[in-house]
């Protein structure tokens, strides 16, 4: 019953809240109700009121209206301590998962007043406080937890304050548009992955070409004659072309036939691992899964095309 | 909220928490049992140490100290629950709260719980200066709260001293609003209990005699404004008590009853006024004689007097009718005759032969008054406010032998004179006289003016006032005393009554009685506002009955007004462009003048782009001011001055 509320709660929030880099909190996305402590002085300001009605003390009266007026106050104080404020979301480094992310966002304050402890993070509970000064800005970041590999939604977050008094909290939800790409975790693989040994053993009739084995693929139409092989197709393991080259230093070939024994997740773990692996011992590998095939390269740009494409598999 | 980001270990806020406490409780201290106040200055002391060397009071030692105050105060007060041990046992917690204080939640709750603790001192004092008082606390607490909430404590905002004033300013005028249209009530919700507190002013008993000097207090006992006649100062003769019963030595109050409904003695109205009487933490309350009907809350006894029901603890304004009272036909009882005459058999032998005899030399009592007001008059009766002290026969001892004394030795001989010759008389206390102050146009009455005098019954007229005290020569009033009200020189003299009229005379006591009239606006309109008060002004505006509700629509319509001043205020102080962001747009609108398009939503790279593609002549301008705005907008500020004037230039040559 109550998380059904929720969730409706939340869907109507998120109606309300389009992703967009730039947000600028104003009246219409604003909320603002009093804190726990906003009802703390609720309940004492009535204690003053009742003791001064019995008491017939004018001075208490006073004081109460005071704070009476200080509540009052305080809702146009802390509205106005967010209103204005422009929240700039920034893309997102890709992350592994399991890992924290790091999402990057600008808090920019173009008014003639200083804002200050300006709260941001995906719940109220957990927001970071900033100050701003007029005409400035503030960076800062937000870490995201990050479960399953494949884009990931930012989760909505939300931008609040309680300053000055601590007796109304205005808030304003921002939504960004950038979504972030999970890299699946990496596992080591407790086979040797790198080269199959059936593309060294290719590799060696062919030592004197230019062109080194790279790794099989099913036939394609177009293939040349010789890519075919026909050892394999004499065992009746269907018609599957080798690959070709250029070498340049080691090469390596990564490919899903190698770990599609495992269960499925845990595969593209270990492919991911060899990945990093050759990455890190400074290779040039190439990546074939079964829909997508990433010709042989090297770097940090080839690198997140593969780690993309195992992210996306 | 993220209260965890908020911690009380940032810098400034134990130490200014500390100081908004002992401020909170500084008036307290003077009225608390003296171990209380220790405690709570222990306490934050025991704070500041902790604080300064990053320690914590352990648990168990903070529960058993606790549980030891909480001891103490039941057996200083014997209860709980009452005013007083209410108040001395919140400031112990409140001071407890700070010391365990870890977290932003317990300084906020210090905080708030300050606001009450505020409220409290103002059960002991409502003067003129508590006022100053409550706006530097509200000042300080508000300072305190911005503190609390801001991520870098003290030195996040340099501005929290003056955004708290702005705050305060702002309040002020709602609070006003709101004071007067909140609706009174003229009754407590619960009844008090009496508070143990010293009163001063008039005793319920009398021993003239045993007092070796008479302080006089310049204290103020009540004020009193006239509707319109004014009495002159020797007719002000301010009732509270009638003394009855003598034991020899000491006049006591006679044990008497509530009269029901009206006196029932033909009576003239004279003067209409209205008293705002200081607490004197007694039952009875003053009026000018002679007394008739008592006002709303007190009670009419067949002595004439007014009887409070509940001590008068607080600012205490009471309106009323002064009367001539026609008492001829009026007889008095045999019992009340006997009280009247009622005089101890074993003392003042002397006096009472002397009485007897000089009544027999007189036809009637009338003359015998006359003769003993003279006899006064005409004898070496000295008065003076620091006379012998008479061991026993008080009044031979005084009547022949010291013959000096002050209203009590008068009044308590005279009525004893009276009372041996069998003429039924009794002796009143009250005030006599007061100083008018032509600021606030209205009359002081001290304690100093407190006086005693004497009511004779005459057959067929009734009682009548007279004043002993008065007959004494003014040649044998002590100097100093010479002058100080006009009743105790003048009782042969023809009283002008216009002494009060003169303007104040010297710098000082002008600026005395302006104050005085600045107190008397404070404690009678402002902290004197009541339910009467409130109802008057409605009455003036028409509305005669829902009072209440019309009190609720305004406030209602206030909060809503304030709401909406302070929207728009809100709303305007942000819409309120920059002059960064005017010049910027500035540059928008020229260059679209000059063909290129832009729109107002257009930012400062798309700009730079769209010049560059559509009129590369311009760029060459367009370019440096769009990087001073860029820089000015989101670099840091340091010379925003000077970059602001070369964006101001720059935008008006392209």
């Amino acid at each position: 019953m109550i998380s059904a509320i929720r969730d409706k709660v939340s869907l109507w929030i998120d109606k309300r809240t389009p992703r967009q880099i730039q947000t600028v909190l104003k009246q219409n996305n604003i909320y603002i109700l009093p804190t726990r402590c906003g009802w703390l002085m609720l309940l004492i300001l009535v204690l003053i009121l009742v003791a001064s009605t019995n008491y017939q003390n004018n001075m208490g009266f006073m004081t109460g209206f005071i704070v009476l007026a200080i509540g009052l106050l305080s809702v146009f104080y802390t509205f106005r301590n967010l209103k204005g404020i422009e929240v700039r979301c920034h893309k997102l480094a890709a992350a592994f998962a399991g890992d924290e992310a790091v999402m990057p966002l600008q808090l920019v304050n173009a008014s003639q007043s200083m804002r200050t402890g300006i709260g941001i993070g995906f719940s109220k509970k957990s927001v970071h406080y900033v100050d701003i000064d007029e005409l400035s800005q503030a960076s800062t970041e937000l870490r995201l937890v990050t479960a399953k590999r494949g884009w990931m939604k930012v989760p909505r977050m939300v931008c609040t304050t309680i300053f000055p008094f601590g007796i109304f909290e205005a808030w304003s939800w921002v939504r960004s548009p950038y979504q972030l790409l999970v890299y699946p975790k990496p596992i080591p693989c407790p086979e040797p992955l790198i080269a199959s040994k059936e593309g060294i053993e290719e590799g060696h009739h062919v030592e004197e070409g230019s062109e080194d084995f790279h790794s099989v693929r099913d036939y394609q139409p177009g293939d040349s004659v010789k890519q075919v092989m026909w050892k394999a197709y004499a065992r009746e393991r269907g018609l599957l072309s080798k690959e070709f080259e250029d070498h340049v230093g080691e090469q390596y070939s990564l490919s899903w036939e190698s770990v599609a024994h495992y269960d499925r997740e845990l595969a593209i773990s270990y492919l991911t691992d060899a990945v990093l692996q050759a990455e890190e011992s400074q290779q040039v590998y190439a990546l074939r899964l079964p829909h997508v095939t990433i010709d042989k390269g090297q770097g940090m740009e080839h690198m997140h095309r593969c780690l993309e494409a195992l992210a996306l598999m | 909220m993220n209260v965890k980001q908020l911690p009380i270990s940032r810098p400034g806020v134990v130490p200014l928490l500390l100081a908004i406490q002992a401020v909170v409780l500084l008036p307290l201290w003077f009225h608390l049992p003296s171990w209380i106040t220790a405690t709570t200055i222990g306490l934050l002391l025991t704070k500041w140490y902790l604080n300064h060397h990053q320690l914590q009071a352990p648990k168990w030692i903070l529960l058993v100290i606790v549980l030891l105050c909480v001891g103490g105060v039941f057996l200083q007060f014997k209860t709980l629950n009452g005013r007083d041990a209410g108040i001395g046992l919140i400031s112990l917690m409140y001071g407890f709260k700070l010391l365990e204080a870890k977290s932003y939640r317990d300084a906020s709750l210090v905080l708030f719980i300050s606001f009450f603790i505020v409220v409290t001192a103002f059960f002991y004092s409502e003067a003129i200066w508590m006022g100053v008082y409550l706006l530097i606390t509200m000042l300080l607490i508000l300072i305190g709260l911005m503190v609390l909430n801001s991520p870098q404590g003290i030195k996040g905002t340099k501005k929290i001293g003056k955004a708290s004033a702005i705050t305060l300013v702002q309040a002020i005028p709602i609070m006003v609003i709101l004071f007067f249209l909140f609706p009174r009530s003229s009754t407590p919700l619960w009844s008090m209990p009496n508070d143990s507190q010293a009163g001063s002013g008039i005793d319920d008993t009398m021993a003239p005699g045993s007092i070796g000097a008479l302080h006089t207090f310049d204290d103020i006992a009540f004020r009193v404004d006239f509707a319109d006649k004014v009495p002159s100062n020797s007719e002000m003769y301010w009732r509270g008590l009638v003394l009855a019963r003598f034991d020899g030595f000491t006049w006591h109050k006679e044990e008497h009853s509530p009269l029901r409904g009206e006196l029932g003695l033909p009576r003239e109205a004279t003067y209409q006024y209205r008293v705002q009487m200081e607490p004197n933490n007694r039952n009875w309350i003053f009026g000018l004689e002679q007394l008739a009907e008592a006002p709303d809350g007190a009670y009419l006894f067949s002595d004439n007097t007014w009887l409070k029901r509940r001590r008068v603890t607080q600012r205490l304004t009471y309106s009323a009718q002064a009367y001539n009272i026609d008492f001829s036909q009026q007889g008095l009882s045999q019992h009340q005759r006997s009280i009247y005459l009622q005089i101890p058999d074993d003392s003042n032998e002397r006096t009472k032969e002397w009485a007897e005899e000089r009544r027999r030399e007189h036809g009637s009592d009338e003359q015998f008054v006359s003769w003993i007001l003279s006899y006064i008059h005409q004898n070496q009766y000295h008065y003076t406010l620091t006379p012998q002290v008479i061991e026993e026969d008080t009044i031979d001892g005084f009547w022949f032998q010291t013959q000096e004394g002050f209203c009590e030795h008068y009044a308590g001989a005279f009525v004893y004179i009276m009372r041996a010759a069998g003429i039924p008389a009794r002796v009143v206390a009250g005030y006599q006289g007061g100083e008018y102050n032509p600021y606030g146009d209205y009359f002081i009455i001290r304690q100093s003016d407190a006086h005693a005098w004497t009511e004779v019954w005459l057959d067929g007229e009734g009682w009548r006032r007279v004043d002993p005290t008065a007959a004494i020569h003014p040649s044998r009033v002590e100097e100093d005393l010479r002058g100080q009200t006009s009743s105790r020189d003048g009782w042969l003299e023809e009283f002008g009554g216009d002494a009060m009229f003169e303007p104040p005379q010297g710098f000082l006591q002008d600026l005395a009685l302006r104050w005085d009239a600045i107190q008397n606006f404070w404690s009678d309109t402002v902290m004197g506002y009541s339910k009467d008060m409130q109802f008057g002004w409605l009455r003036q505006l028409g509305i005669e009955k829902n009072q209440y509700r019309y009190l609720g629509y305004g406030l209602l319509v206030t909060v809503l007004l304030a709401g909406l001043i302070f929207g728009y205020w809100v709303l305007r102080a942000t819409q309120k462009l920059d002059p960064v962001a005017k010049q910027y747009i500035k540059l928008l609108t020229r260059l679209k003048k000059k063909g290129v398009p832009c729109e107002p939503s257009t930012g400062p790279k798309e700009l730079l782009k769209i010049t560059r593609r559509t009129s590369p002549k311009l760029y060459a301008r367009v370019a440096p001011a769009i990087k001073t705005y860029t820089s000015l907008r989101y670099r840091n500020k340091s010379d925003s001055k000077d970059l602001l004037q070369r964006l101001k230039r720059q935008v008006a040559q392209v």
